[in-house]
Formats: structure tokens, C-alpha cells, sequence
């Protein structure tokens, strides 16, 4: 776990690093499409995780609702 | 008894927390419809999930939500983990609410979130509470999320505790389980607290953190890579199961303290000449029970003209059981090898897949004219997933002369259940 965490650091300072430039505002058309954002539907993917957790011993970590289109 | 679907909620939670960012007001309202198949000829599993959740804006920078959930449970369950298990099954109701409250800051560049929610039923209870904030970095191409929670949980159970393992007995559904309004409270054999305790209530901490970072690739790429962990510290034994140890059938027992952590990455990629995404995930999870678990997803999503959105996804899972799992019959003829032994299938080495379709109906107001006379938008979604599930073999099988067809109620059919759902979320 301690390797993982290192590795996740590591890949947050260099997304970090390289996000500034990534993507211009007048680029992010189709990030900001319904289908590019994670969980998009918050209700299905709780309803997913409710059926899921009942049947799979390894409950969590989906991720976080929303996307990076940076459009608010 | 429905720990798990507590957990869930709560693991929802950091999702909830997300949503600031999308500051509008809107209503969702779904129902899911779950079925599953089972051993024993006292019929299946029916699940039955409403929700409702209902967010406005309090002005230009505060955002409030409002939730209710349910479960309507019914079917066939196993009275005890044993070799012929399906032989004894029989069958139960359950029902449980969920009520939440959010609260959500949104300025330029972040989102601050705070929630509670309180899960009410029989047997169980459970009182949630969590905060989180997420940060664009300048470029807007990053997003950083952090967020926590706390739960305390209360699960009704025999007066147990003074008991060794193999001494305790399981709560049965005539056993009184009394709360105070939204705590727990003993109960009494015939209500005469000098004849000592029938029932009480266990405590259950989880604590829950999630961090996120969300990377724009390219104009069409997104990239999320998510760490996550979770602490559970109390009782966690389903108190209704017993497992059959030789001719003794004691309260499954598991271990109070259990931790967990899990990565995930995902990537949403848009193919703008179909109009189009493919959606890509994986995730790798590990924990101090043992249980070890691989799951990667593909998804599809195609725009079928301005107002449908047809999706297609594919999941696949498996899992290693928990190091004090076994094999109904090594239970039965070995005795228990420690202090801890369960019937629950979760903790089973499990290999589950999953393919499903959901079609979304997108109506826009136009012209100033509203939607149905009231949203600004409206979707209408129709889902449905069906699941394979599977149990493997957690001991040698050649060495287990009594066999594991009968030590689960789980479906013996190529399809074991299915979800259908519909929705409709609306802007206004």
C-alpha cells in the first residue's frame, strides 16, 4: 500500500505539472459532454454500488463524481 | 440485516459531495428492480430501491440536497452454512430507509460539501456523516477531491458478548430489536430486566476517505485516478447466520477490525465523428481479511440524433476469499480452525460478470418553452444489467466429499439475476 500511494503521488504532481497547458478553455467542448463525466448519473452508480457491495466482498473506491472539464 | 447496502450508501457519499460543482436546481427520481435467482424452491431474491433526491440553489454560491432511499427486501435466505444449506432455506422480508442532507459551497475554482444521512430498519442503524472539497488547478485541466466520513452504526444482536464464539447464538427474526427513536436500545427477557438481557446493540465505527485526482488528457481524453480507504472497527458479523461446526451451529464470527483500501483508474474518451465515448475502468483492491479483488469495466456510449443516448457496458470481477473463510464441509467435519468463521459468500472467492444497456430519452426546453410546462431539461432513462455470478471452490475440492452445490441458495442457472431500472432526472 505504501508503494501505491507513493506511485499516486507521484502521478498527481506530474499530471499536476503538465495540466496547465493540457487542454485550452476553447478545446473543452466535448469534455463538457454529459458522456465524458464520470458517474454522470449519480443515482445509478449509488444503485450499482448498492447491488454490487451485496454480492462482492470488496466494497468502494469507485471514484469521485464529475469530470475535469473545468467548465464551472 | 443490511449491513452492506449501510455501506453502500455511505460509499455514495463522496459522490454526493461531487455534485456542487453541477450547481442547479434539479429532481432525480429512480426505482431499481432487483431479481435474483435461487436454490430451494421457496423462490428468488426481490430487491425494490426507490430514490429520490432533490437539490436547489441558495443563492449563487450555496447548493442544498435533500435524499430519501428505501429497500423493499423479500425472498429466500439460508438459515444456516452448512452442506445442504439450500435444504433448510427459508424465507424473509426486510425494509429499510435512508434519509440524507447536503449542504454544498461552489466558487470559482472549488467546491466545499458537507452531509449527513440516517439509515433506519429493524436490525440496523446507522448515522453518517462526512465533508469534502474539490479543487481545480489553474488551467482547469486538473481536479483534485478529497473527501471523509464517519459512520456510527448500531446492530441489533443477541446478548452475546460474554460468550465464546462457539457458545454464541444467532438473533432470530422473533427476537425484539427496540430503539429510541434513532438509537438502540436493550431488551429484556419478558421485558424483566432481573431475568437479564434478550437483545442488543453492537456498535459498528467506519471510517471512509477517498481522494481523487481528474486529468483532462486532450480535448476528447479525461483520465481519473482515485485512492481509497476505509476502516470498519465493531461488529461485523451478520447476527442472524450460524454456521454448522460439527454438530454445533453458533453465530458466524468474524473479526472487529477491518481494513481496506482500493485503487482506481478510469479513462472517458470522446470520438467525436460517431458522436460517441468509450469509457474504460480498472481497479485494484485489498484488504486485512484476506480478500484480494481485481475489476476492470468497458462502456460504450452512442447519441442516437439529438435526443437519445443509447449506452453499453461490460464488467468483469473476481475475487480471493477471507483467510478464515472455508468450504461448508471443512467447517462441518474440522471443526473451526481460530475464533473466526462465516457463511457469508462475499468473503468466498467470487468471480462475478456483468453486461447491461441503458438508454437515455433527452428532452431540451427550446424557445422558452419548458419541458412538460416546468424543467429546463428532462432525461429519461431505462437501464438493465444482467449478472453472472459465481462462487469458487475456497478449499481443495477433491477433499470435500460433502460438495459445494447445496452450501449456497445462489442461482444453478446460467443467468443469476438481473437489474431493470428507470429514472428520470430533471433540471428546472
Amino acid at each position: 500500500m505504501k508503494h501505491v500511494a507513493t506511485a499516486l503521488a507521484l502521478l498527481a504532481l506530474a499530471l499536476a505539472g503538465c495540466g496547465r497547458y493540457a487542454v485550452r478553455p476553447n478545446e473543452k467542448e466535448h469534455l463538457a459532454n454529459p458522456v465524458m463525466q464520470f458517474d454522470e448519473d449519480g443515482q445509478e452508480a449509488a444503485a450499482d454500488d448498492h447491488v454490487l457491495s451485496n454480492r462482492e466482498g470488496s466494497a468502494g473506491g469507485r471514484g469521485t463524481q464529475g469530470g475535469g472539464c473545468g467548465c464551472n | 440485516m443490511r449491513r452492506a447496502a449501510s455501506i453502500a450508501a455511505l460509499l455514495a457519499a463522496p459522490a454526493l459531495l461531487a455534485s456542487p460543482a453541477a450547481a442547479e436546481d434539479k429532481v432525480d427520481l429512480t426505482t431499481t428492480w432487483y431479481q435474483e435467482n435461487r436454490q430451494g424452491g421457496l423462490g428468488g431474491l426481490t430487491v425494490i430501491h426507490p430514490q429520490l433526491d432533490i437539490g436547489v440553489d441558495a443563492g449563487e454560491h450555496v447548493t442544498l440536497d435533500i435524499g430519501y432511499s428505501a429497500d423493499a427486501v423479500t425472498g429466500a435466505t439460508a438459515t444456516v452454512y452448512a452442506v445442504d444449506a439450500v435444504s433448510q432455506a427459508t424465507t424473509f422480508d426486510d425494509l429499510r430507509h435512508e434519509g440524507k442532507l447536503g449542504i454544498g459551497f461552489v466558487g470559482k475554482r472549488s467546491t466545499l460539501g458537507f452531509n449527513a444521512s440516517l439509515g433506519y430498519e429493524r436490525d440496523y442503524l446507522s448515522l453518517s456523516v462526512g465533508g469534502g472539497g474539490s479543487i481545480d488547478l489553474p488551467g482547469k485541466n486538473t481536479n483534485l477531491a478529497l473527501s471523509y466520513n464517519h459512520s456510527f452504526d448500531e446492530v441489533c444482536d443477541r446478548a452475546n458478548a460474554e460468550l465464546t464464539p462457539l457458545e454464541r447464538r444467532a438473533l432470530t427474526g422473533a427476537d425484539p430489536c427496540k430503539k429510541n427513536v434513532i438509537f438502540g436500545a436493550d431488551s429484556y427477557v419478558m421485558d424483566n430486566p432481573v431475568l437479564g438481557l434478550a437483545t442488543t446493540w453492537r456498535d459498528l465505527s467506519i471510517d471512509t476517505v477517498q481522494a481523487t485526482v481528474t486529468q483532462n488528457l486532450s480535448p476528447t481524453s479525461v483520465l481519473q485516478v482515485g485512492l481509497y480507504g476505509q476502516i470498519l472497527e465493531g461488529f461485523q458479523s451478520n447476527p442472524y447466520r450460524r454456521v454448522r461446526i460439527d454438530n454445533n451451529e453458533p453465530q458466524e464470527s468474524m473479526p472487529d477490525t477491518r481494513a481496506r483500501g482500493a485503487l482506481s483508474v478510469r479513462l472517458n474518451r470522446f470520438l467525436p465523428r460517431l458522436s460517441s465515448a468509450v469509457h474504460v475502468s480498472a481497479r485494484a483492491y485489498s484488504d486485512t481479511w484476506g480478500v484480494s479483488s481485481g475489476t476492470v469495466e468497458l462502456g460504450y456510449s452512442q447519441y442516437v440524433g439529438d435526443s437519445l443516448l443509447l449506452r453499453l457496458r461490460a464488467r468483469a470481477y473476481q475475487q480471493t476469499a477471507a483467510t478464515f473463510f472455508k468450504d461448508a464441509f471443512f467447517y462441518e467435519t474440522e471443526f473451526t480452525s481460530g475464533a473466526y468463521f462465516t457463511g457469508d459468500r462475499e468473503l468466498a472467492p467470487v468471480r462475478n460478470a456483468l453486461v447491461g444497456a441503458k438508454l437515455t430519452v433527452i428532452t431540451v426546453a427550446e424557445d422558452d418553452k419548458k419541458v412538460w410546462g416546468l424543467f429546463e431539461k428532462l432525461n429519461l432513462n431505462l437501464k438493465a444489467d444482467v449478472l453472472l455470478l459465481d462462487e469458487l471452490a475456497a478449499d481443495d475440492p477433491d477433499a470435500n466429499l460433502g460438495g459445494r452445490d447445496g452450501q449456497f441458495l445462489t442461482s444453478d442457472q446460467l443467468l443469476d439475476a438481473f437489474t431493470l431500472q428507470l429514472g428520470i432526472l430533471a433540471d428546472y
